[in-house]
């Protein structure tokens, strides 16, 4: 399932969304304030894991937060989620701080094995977001349902159970079902690190598709630097210690993108290049 | 080995060991009154179900068992999903808890009967009680660990504390249940033998006391016949249902195969 417009030119309308959403003065959807979060280990001893955080973050915007293991990032993420609070500073969503979960968000955790509800068939996995609105009838719900789950192309896998899959198809459920929420944002944790090759590349093309074709606002964060570029409008890099967000880069790369095509760009070695002098991994002793 | 072929050996064994017992019994001669034979223990059984006489003492043992078991099963849930979640009522009851659990609780028959009676209402206590530690101690394990993982998708897509508990907690804790309710059966059916016992009011446990108060020793050995297969059909019962509810373990899949290949 790798991209199936290799080589063809871009389409007058995803030009113009690409130039869009490099127009300056719009608005951002998110937005990250000075964003603090210290967790306390004992009476004694206090740890900052991130420190005065600014992002922007534009509708319909692919962002990746690129990092070394055990900078934050899933914190991060958390917090812009609503999961958890930060100690400083504030997520604004259309201008308004997120506390609790917002609906717009839709957070799909790391360890697919972990988030997929191992005692629910695929399907009603599927169904789980739509199960706490009254005004959805349970028909639409599984209809709903199934068509997302048609969309990843894992109709035929409704009535196993999660275990019965393989990685790759796990993760697609959980993109599945986050869709179902219909949100406008999806944040995503290192969502392709425990794939082989192979699959990560097929889900990174399907979730560059649903970005598309849902007009999705997508936050992701890994620490595969090729990923962030191949995916990514924009990569911002986290370092330091506690992390703060460093540069923000730019990925002029032409859309739709292709494994091969893309990733054998100069353009797209040069950036690499450019991202991995700033992405190091931590000393030991930083490390949580 | 295939599955069969260990079903038959184990039961060949069994019938080898009946045999011995058989064989011992006859030439034991003056002492077979008190040491009477397998068949002569199944054709005393014979008779009793088919003079009526196995039936209510069963179904009395039975009722008491199901009523303190579910009474127990039900509080056990309660207070160890509160005790899991809540780190306050944890600590409120973790010491009252902590004391109770170790008293073996066929000790407690004797003070019960003083508040109680003899009645269905101490043996239905007594099994309650009983039956109350082990599913909370793992109900409470059980819900500490559940995956935050999935605490998090749950709320991610916006539900609420009460769904929270029915939907993610109580079905993500299942299995830890499953296991002290297992225990929890087995001591049950002692605790209501041992109770009929000691207060003599009907049931399995006063009908072996009666037989051998009375000398009808190979009634007795029916007895004890009757309580092997009434707890051997009881755990069958268990696993089948527990097999069921938790279809969706990877583990109980492989057991329910091997079973139907069987």
């Amino acid at each position: 399932m790798f991209s199936p417009v290799i080589g063809e030119p871009l389409s007058p309308r995803q030009r113009q969304f690409d130039e869009w959403l490099r127009e300056p003065g719009l608005p951002p959807l998110l937005s990250l304030q000075n964003v603090r979060k210290e967790f306390v280990l004992d009476r004694r001893r206090v740890v900052v894991v991130l420190e005065g955080i600014f992002v922007e973050i534009r509708e319909r915007e692919f962002l990746t937060i690129v990092g070394p293991s055990g900078c934050g990032k899933t914190t991060l993420l958390k917090i812009i989620a609503g999961l958890i609070p930060a100690t400083g500073g504030e997520v604004l969503l259309n201008g308004r701080p997120v506390a609790a979960p917002p609906a717009e968000i839709v957070y799909i955790a790391q360890q697919y094995s972990k988030s997929l509800f191992p005692w629910r068939t695929v399907l009603a996995n599927a169904e789980f977001p739509l199960e706490h609105h009254r005004h959805v009838a349970r028909r639409e719900r599984t209809e709903r349902a199934r068509r997302s789950l048609a969309r990843v192309g894992l109709l035929d896998a409704a009535d196993r159970y999660p275990w019965q899959l393989s990685g790759g198809m796990q993760q697609r459920v959980a993109i599945a079902r986050a869709l179902v929420a219909r949100p406008t944002v999806l944040l995503l944790d290192e969502p392709f690190s425990s794939v082989d090759a192979l699959t990560r590349m097929e889900l990174q093309d399907l979730m560059l598709e649903t970005w598309h074709e849902r007009r999705l606002t997508v936050v992701l964060v890994t620490h595969d630097i090729e990923e962030a570029i191949y995916l990514s409008d924009r990569v911002a890099a986290m370092s330091g210690h506690p992390s703060q967000v460093g540069e923000i880069f730019d990925i002029d790369l032409p859309r739709p993108r292709d494994q091969l095509a893309t990733r054998s760009a100069s353009r797209f070695l040069e950036l690499r290049e450019r991202l991995f002098g700033l992405v190091r991994p931590l000393p030991a002793e930083a490390r949580r | 080995m295939s599955a069969v072929g260990a079903r038959g050996l184990g039961a060949g064994f069994l019938g080898i060991l009946l045999a011995l017992w058989e064989a011992a019994a006859r030439m034991s001669g003056a002492k077979a009154a008190l040491f009477p034979a397998p068949s002569m223990v199944a054709g005393t059984l014979a008779t009793m179900i088919a003079e009526g006489h196995v039936f209510v003492p069963l179904a009395e043992s039975m009722l008491r068992l199901g009523a303190g078991y579910v009474a127990g099963l039900a509080l056990a849930v309660a207070l160890g999903v509160a005790m899991g979640y809540s780190r306050a009522l944890d600590n409120l009851f973790e010491p009252l808890v902590e004391l109770l659990r170790p008293i073996p609780k066929a000790a407690l028959v004797s003070p019960l009967m003083f508040f109680l009676g003899i009645g269905d209402l101490m043996k239905v206590t007594v099994v309650a009680l009983g039956v109350f530690f082990p599913i909370l101690i793992n109900t409470i394990l059980g819900v500490r660990s559940v995956e935050p993982e999935f605490l998090e998708t749950a709320r991610t897509f916006g539900i609420g504390t009460r769904s929270m508990l029915a939907k993610i907690v109580l079905p993500a804790a299942s299995p830890q249940i499953f296991a002290g309710m297992h225990i929890s059966l087995g001591m049950g059916f002692v605790l209501v033998i041992v109770a009929e016992m000691i207060s003599a009011d009907g049931g399995l446990g006063f009908a072996i006391v009666n037989a051998q108060r009375s000398f009808r020793v190979k009634e007795m050995y029916a007895w004890v016949v009757v309580l092997a297969l009434t707890g051997y059909a009881m755990n069958a019962l268990f696993m089948l249902l527990r097999g069921r509810i938790l279809r969706w373990k990877r583990d109980s899949w492989v057991l329910e195969e091997t079973a139907a290949q069987a």
